[in-house]
């Protein structure tokens, strides 16, 4: 269960389900951009849904194998292949000898910008401040606060492998209920802010811009005039907030997102489209779309749900197409 | 109840005090945070508040939690007593030396030209006030502290710098702070600390907290 890198790719990092309780002390929330591929990657080897995975953007990275182990795959396909040997799908457990080198240069059909890598029992990190999670903005967690780079050495945590047994069977997960949207023009489902100016944001067709990274993405389109007041007080924001500056294009605030801001956040991504947003590449078409409350959940709970019977059924093999189309958002 | 309650998403809620910067609204945010915190022993569910200026953010599990069962938490919050640590004037201040001026405070001499003042003048200022830390935010453990002496509030740069390197002293409008990493920034930059502001081997990484009193003392 040990890996060493060869290369580290573009922006590849460790993180888990992110550092939920240090917002007040001024420390981004980290984490899985796509919490649903992080988790089903994890699941998919054994270890907890929130555990610490390898995260990569657009380019992984080259790692070979010091022992024979199993990764789990989940999220974008980023081309990942043994070299000049099979394939590595996203949505599989694989079986990589020891020797192996693996590698995910980023010329997969996806459109897709982020996949995940599980070892079983999560990738043996420090925790700090409550998660293993890589926070660059300060420079710790994950492996010394950085992207991986050449000569780091990943190593599955002591406490995996609780069914040895089912991880000899290649295994795949499900389509991905939620995603099939990304492809085209993505929708990005969005509840009321703070601020006013819901109704001018749905109303433009939107492009991801170049600037678009864990901290959030730039929206190139039609600038929002009227409607947007100018700056305020800076209060704490979330993931998923869209702020409009006063130049009119809107930012959605990703996992790395300064935990306060001065500009007015207009509608906010419901939690259950956060997989989503994460996935999203500069270029990509965005629409959003205003709906109530009580749908944002109802597709949350849905998808919560999909999660350990998706764990189950990996157990059992049984009925999964089914359980994965009634997950669907 | 005393200020505005609005949702924030699904998975939050923002309580909003007022719409300008006063050190009384943060010394209130922080007390209502602290209470909100209290009650996360028996409202599993509920996310560590995050106080600011003049507004605390509640974050939630919308699964586990109703938003009007939130909402009975934050009311019950702002009825809390004020500053349940005790008096600030109570409080021994943290004392956090400076070198002022020189490659250490670039924008020192520019300070004290755009006040009329001596650099010495702007030294004995800063260093003579004692400042609250109204709310950490913008980088970890960025301590935004309230207190500046009204002949030293100046605007941030027309340009903010590329790189400030960590422990630099910045004055901002009414604020002054010290960058606890190497970051961009536009404060205005007067002295640097050897400070260490954030450091996650600490059991505590922030040195300066919510609440906290502070000092500046001249290092040369």
């Amino acid at each position: 269960m040990t890996f060493e890198v060869l290369d580290g790719g573009l922006a590849t990092t460790i993180q888990d389900g992110g550092r939920l309780d240090s917002g007040h002390l001024g420390v981004p929330r980290s984490g899985a951009c796509d919490p649903w591929s992080l988790a089903v990657a994890n699941l998919l080897v054994g270890a907890d849904a929130m555990a610490a995975a390898v995260e990569m953007t657009l380019v992984g990275p080259t790692l070979v194998a010091r022992d024979s182990t199993v990764i789990g795959l989940a999220g974008a396909d980023l081309g990942g292949r043994v070299v000049e040997g099979r394939r590595l799908a996203p949505g599989r457990r694989h079986r990589i000898a020891a020797g192996e080198t693996i590698t995910f240069p980023g010329d997969g059909p996806d459109h897709r910008a982020r996949a995940y890598l599980a070892l079983p029992g999560g990738i043996d990190v420090p925790e700090i401040l409550g998660s293993r999670s890589t926070c660059l903005a300060a420079g710790f967690g994950g492996i010394e606060g950085r992207p991986l780079q050449a000569g780091d050495v990943l190593r599955g945590g002591a406490a995996g492998m609780p069914r040895a047994a089912n991880l000899e069977d290649e295994v795949v997960w499900p389509a991905d209920p939620l995603r099939d949207a990304t492809t085209g023009q993505t929708i990005l489902r969005i509840l009321p802010g703070p601020a006013p100016g819901v109704d001018a944001l749905v109303a433009v067709r939107w492009r991801v811009g170049r600037e678009a990274d864990r901290v959030g993405l730039r929206l190139d389109g039609q600038p929002l005039a009227d409607g947007v007041a100018g700056e305020t007080v800076s209060h704490a924001v979330a993931w998923g907030a869209i702020q409009v500056p006063p130049d009119g294009r809107p930012i959605i605030l990703g996992v790395d997102h300064q935990t306060t801001g001065g500009y007015p956040v207009v509608a906010v991504v419901i939690s259950a489209d956060r997989p989503v947003l994460g996935q999203l590449r500069p270029g990509a078409e965005v629409r959003f779309q205003a709906i109530e409350r009580g749908e944002a959940l109802a597709v949350l709970r849905r998808q919560q749900a999909a999660l350990p019977a998706g764990a189950a059924a990996l157990l059992h093999a049984t009925r999964w197409d089914e359980l994965a189309r009634s997950a669907g958002g | 109840m005393s200020g505005r309650l609005a949702p924030f998403g699904d998975a939050a809620l923002l309580l909003t005090l007022g719409d300008h910067v006063d050190p009384d609204l943060a010394a209130r945010a922080q007390a209502i945070a602290t209470a909100i915190d209290e009650a996360r022993r028996d409202a599993p569910g509920l996310g560590r508040a995050v106080p600011a200026h003049a507004s605390v953010l509640v974050p939630f599990d919308p699964l586990a939690l109703e938003p009007e069962a939130v909402t009975a938490i934050v009311r019950r919050a702002t009825g809390a007593p004020r500053t349940p640590a005790g008096p600030f004037d109570e409080r021994i201040p943290i004392e956090v030396a400076v070198r002022y001026g020189g490659a250490d405070g670039p924008d020192l001499d520019e300070v004290a030209a755009l006040h009329d003042l001596r650099p010495s003048d702007v030294v004995d200022l800063h260093a003579g006030a004692e400042y609250r830390v109204l709310f950490l935010g913008f980088a970890p453990g960025f301590a935004y502290l309230g207190g500046l002496p009204a002949r030293l509030v100046t605007p941030r740069r027309a340009t903010p710098r590329t790189r400030v390197p960590a422990g630099s002293v910045g004055i901002a409008g009414e604020q002054t702070g010290v960058y606890p990493l190497a970051m961009p920034g536009g404060w205005q930059l007067i002295g640097r600390t050897e400070a260490r502001l954030w450091d996650v081997t600490r059991r505590s990484p922030a040195l300066l907290r919510p609440g906290d009193a502070v000092r500046f003392v001249p290092a040369r």
